[in-house]
């Protein structure tokens, strides 16, 4: 596409409040550079988890859109993220994936910060007769960080909206994850399953209408579960529903069938080793009603936090923009705490299952969003139809907005958030 | 190396060449009979080996899984393999680590270059076989795989390694 797309009236003209959507969005270089600055170097953006740098020093390196950052515990106990670029000429200073360490040194010219960021020696600090600013040159710090239950987000932006306020509803439907735990809490310490896909960061969406159709082998591998008492939580007349709850965060909200199939999931704990002793925890520590409510969600809230994090399963997937047409996955299984290791084993196969390149479910849905990278250069017709469900929308009791397992109010809003973000201009 | 062991060595070298030409030409079944019935297929993810139990793991099959993965390649519907992957591997530096009578631990090395889509991808291992003496040749009781690459950003890799 030509001319400017954050120009008056560009942005606005792609994304139709009648759900039409220009693919062009998918696509533009142009578009791409605009997400980098306006959404991932400006918004608030999820950078890791409190337990990956449990103690001073540990360290783990991460991007926040294009630019590469450390996320690290300083020795004064204070997590940070960093800038992973030396102040004097620009190099790496942190080249490992995850560690622990004192210092960050650049092999370049020797400049070396401490785990707070500070610099604290160069190599021949006498050529700078004694005018270099040690204090000033410290790593630069992003300005804003900060947790929900463990779960950090970072924002380039040094004032605006708060990470709560960002967060919205979409906060208390991530409990789902972390109280899945007796103890209420998680470690993200199981490793990562990094995969990547040839298409836009944007299509991994969250979609209620195609795993009937595009994950059929994996339902056809799980048919015992087709008791007549079982609700397929994915049809569309089922009690499941899809929610749109704050700023572009967006929920495949289960709860409904899951609560029908209540005895099919207590009977799976049944089976499992630790997993009596698991249910009576959970509803010893949220009583029968919410420990019930927990146990039928299994841990998955199946949302996405907008832009980059997604609760799926029992792991956090985030999402890694790398050009309009590539994009890295990584899928990081959340360990329960308080739990007997059964049950945490039993998770890991489970994800193990669905998710990863190698998996029964994930891999048919990298394949579909290449095909639709490749679909989408058919511009003869550049638009999207995303209206699937947009005359039954309705208003939950909570506020927010509800609509079939099938519909496309996910797409629908996370692409309105998407919109209101690209159109703020500095 | 004396004649006996040159020959086994052989053997062992011709069961993993003929195991590497059944995942390359997709012959899932046939793939199912160089097991034996209580088995381990074990592909470690993210530079870690030590523990299944508490790392996430690429591919950790026992049987039951395994024969999940070969239904659904089988069927019409695993569309990450629909259509199939071209696949040509090279097997090489296979090494009789321990041989305790009953079964051998065998160490060997891939090469293995994917065509899909218009695009070639590399793929490089490191195989462990434990394998149990079975009539005149072998089953596979334990196949690890260590990808060197298993801690990078991996596309499709639905197919047999």
């Amino acid at each position: 596409m030509g001319g400017n797309p954050g120009g008056a009236g560009g942005i606005d003209a792609l994304v139709r409040d009648d759900g039409r959507v220009h693919s062009a969005i998918y696509t533009s270089q142009e578009i791409f550079d605009l997400e980098m600055e306006r959404i991932f170097h400006r918004g608030w953006v999820y950078v890791g988890h409190e337990s990956e740098v449990p103690n001073a020093g540990d360290y783990r390196r991460r991007t926040i859109g294009r630019q590469p950052v450390i996320l690290v515990r300083g020795s004064d106990t204070r997590v940070r993220v960093l800038a992973n670029r030396c102040r004097h000429r620009g190099a790496l200073v942190c080249e490992n994936d995850k560690g622990n360490a004192k210092q960050f040194r650049c092999w370049y010219h020797g400049w070396s910060y401490d785990d707070t960021g500070r610099l604290i020696s160069v190599h021949a600090p006498e050529g700078y007769d004694q005018t270099l600013d040690f204090a000033g040159n410290s790593l630069t710090e992003v300005p804003r960080l900060d947790s929900y239950r463990g779960f950090l987000f970072a924002s380039f932006a040094p004032s605006g909206k708060s990470l709560a306020e960002h967060l919205g509803r979409a906060a208390g439907y991530m409990d789902i994850s972390i109280d899945a735990s007796p103890a209420g809490e998680v470690a993200l310490d199981y490793g990562v399953h990094r995969t990547k896909y040839h298409g836009n960061w944007k299509l991994v969406g969250m979609d209620g209408y195609h795993p009937t159709v595009l994950h059929a082998s994996m339902f056809s591998l799980r048919s015992k579960m087709g008791q007549a008492s079982y609700q397929d939580p994915w049809e569309d007349a089922s009690a499941s529903a899809t929610r749109h709850l704050d700023n572009g965060h967006v929920m495949l909200d289960l709860t409904g069938s899951r609560m029908h199939n209540l005895q099919e999931h207590l009977d799976t704990w049944e089976k499992v080793e630790g997993g009596p002793e698991y249910v009576r925890a959970m509803r010893a520590a949220y009583g029968r009603e919410r420990g019930d409510y927990l146990l039928a969600q299994m841990g998955d809230p199946h949302m996405g936090v907008f832009p980059n994090l997604q609760l799926i399963g029992s792991h956090a997937r985030v999402v890694i923009p790398i050009a309009p047409d590539l994009t890295e996955v990584h899928m990081f299984p959340m360990r329960l705490l308080g739990v007997p290791d059964g049950v945490n084993e039993y998770r890991l196969r489970r994800h193990e299952f669905s998710y990863g390149p190698a998996s029964f479910v994930s891999p048919d849905d990298a394949e579909i969003f290449e095909r639709t990278q490749i679909g989408m250069m058919a511009e003869a017709d550049p638009w999207l139809n995303l209206t699937r469900g947009i005359r039954r929308e309705t208003r939950a009791a909570d506020g927010s907005i509800a609509g079939r397992i099938t519909d496309e109010i996910p797409q629908r809003y996370q692409l309105q958030a998407w919109k209101d973000m690209m159109s703020e201009a500095a | 190396m004396n004649g006996v062991a040159v020959e086994l060595l052989k053997s062992v070298e011709q069961f993993v060449y003929r195991e590497a030409r059944c995942m390359d030409e997709h012959r899932y079944d046939e793939w199912l009979a160089f097991w034996e019935q209580e088995l381990l297929y074990w592909v470690p993810c993210d530079d870690t080996d030590e523990d299944p139990r508490r790392a996430v793991s690429i591919i950790h099959d026992r049987r039951a899984q395994l024969e999940q993965r070969v239904t659904r390649l089988k069927g019409r519907y695993a569309f990450a393999q629909q259509p199939r992957t071209r696949l040509l591997r090279v097997v090489s530096n296979v090494e009789i680590e321990s041989d305790s009578g009953e079964s051998l631990a065998v160490g060997s090395t891939f090469a293995l270059g994917d065509w899909r889509s218009d695009r070639q991808t590399a793929w490089f291992g490191r195989n462990r076989h434990v394998l149990v003496r079975h009539g005149d040749g072998f089953r596979m009781r334990e196949k690890k795989v260590l990808l060197l690459n298993n801690s990078g950003a991996l596309g499709n890799l639905t197919f047999l390694v």
